[in-house]
């Protein structure tokens, strides 16, 4: 009980300022970087915020958008949205985000996650021990990749990103056109 | 967020120093900032392609950082003692661009180059006080593509209001480049009045 309260005190003072003038944010860019050649994507199983476990492979076929993350994370936080707006748009085509939280409590982002403006409906999968994080290479957050439907990563971005961007959705949306065994 | 300031960096030493080290010194669009509501400084180095922020973390938001990942309250004073920066780096070019936090170095008043600890041995160290978190502070080395951008904690062992210089390199096209701080400073110990 303290710990969720200590949570969720942090998680509301923090983002007013508090604490701290929080950092300042740059803009988001939203260039997309695509792998001179694309690499198979480790498979993983991680718990999400229901308590049920979660494996990359679940969405093999899909077109899969991997963003790993933190609350405390100003950049972070910011893409949410657009990564919310995106999933909503292409979800019911192939297309799936999966948020995976680096060493935070599922408690402590649910009670951030009620705070936000535009609720995460994406899979919040929690990389509790950077295991995930790790087998990847992610050196910082956020990161994020794209994962194509014959489970490659293709494209790759280190820092804060407008997913709604229209060239991101051009590339999710050529990923999504690809067939599902060829590149 | 208001502007103090804005100058190029002090051209001679610069050149000197480029001289001395036969790495090109990149002369760099300096400005200072005031954050408004806490009254906290930031410093942002504008290169071509190349930015880099240095921006004055006080000791209760460290510790509030640390405590809230659940660290232990010792790592969290340690943490809490350090002259610490939230560091933002883009690359804002069209090509690739790399940096290594093991490549900078600060210089004190007494005129002394010191090397900027990096993530690893801070790792090395949490490891050692039984923690496994691994995030916060700024990765030792990044190689970006072009949009990429990367933010952490940088950790100076200084006393609060500490003025010092910072000298950085990061590689661009595959060339070295190089550039100062002239005088950054630790933030206060406890927050300023605004």
């Amino acid at each position: 009980m303290f710990d969720r309260c200590l949570a969720l005190i942090l998680v509301l003072c923090a983002p007013f300022g508090l604490l701290h003038a929080e950092l300042p944010s740059p803009e988001l860019s939203h260039e997309l970087n695509r792998l001179a050649t694309p690499v198979a994507a480790p498979d993983f199983s991680l718990e999400d915020l229901d308590g049920e476990q979660q494996a990359l492979s679940d969405y093999h076929g899909k077109v899969i958008m991997l963003n790993f993350w933190a609350t405390w994370c100003p950049p972070c936080r910011r893409e949410i949205p657009s990564m919310e707006s995106i999933y909503q748009d292409l979800g019911d085509k192939g297309f799936v985000v999966l948020g995976v939280n680096e060493f935070e409590t599922p408690d402590h982002v649910f009670a951030y996650t009620g705070q936000l403006s535009v609720f995460p409906n994406f899979p919040i999968l929690f990389d509790r021990d950077s295991k995930v994080s790790e087998l990847y290479g992610v050196k910082g957050l956020p990161t994020t990749l794209l994962i194509n439907k014959q489970g490659q990563v293709v494209y790759r971005a280190a820092g804060g990103r407008d997913f709604d961007h229209p060239e991101v959705r051009a590339i999710v949306s050529e990923l999504l056109a690809e067939g599902d065994g060829g590149n | 967020m208001k502007r103090l300031f804005h100058h190029s960096g002090r051209i001679l030493p610069a050149l000197l120093l480029s001289v001395l080290g036969h790495i090109p010194h990149s002369i760099a669009a300096v400005e200072t900032f005031t954050d408004e509501a806490s009254g906290l400084l930031s410093w942002r180095a504008q290169h071509p392609g190349f930015s880099l922020q240095f921006i004055q973390l006080l000791p209760d938001y460290v510790r509030a950082v640390y405590s809230g990942r659940g660290l232990p309250p010792k790592v969290v004073e340690l943490m809490a003692g350090y002259c610490m920066f939230g560091t933002i780096i883009k690359n804002e070019s069209d090509g690739p661009l790399a940096y290594r936090v093991a490549d900078w170095r600060y210089i004190t008043a007494d005129g002394q180059s010191h090397p900027v600890k990096t993530k690893t041995q801070w790792l090395a160290d949490w490891q050692d006080m039984g923690v496994a978190f691994r995030w916060s502070l700024l990765p030792d080395d990044q190689q970006f593509a072009p949009g990429d951008w990367s933010q952490g904690f940088t950790t100076l062992p200084l006393a609060p209001d500490t003025v010092f210089k910072l000298k950085y390199q990061w590689t661009q096209q595959g060339e070295i480049h190089e550039g100062i701080f002239e005088d950054l400073r630790c933030a206060p110990a406890e927050a300023p009045d605004v």
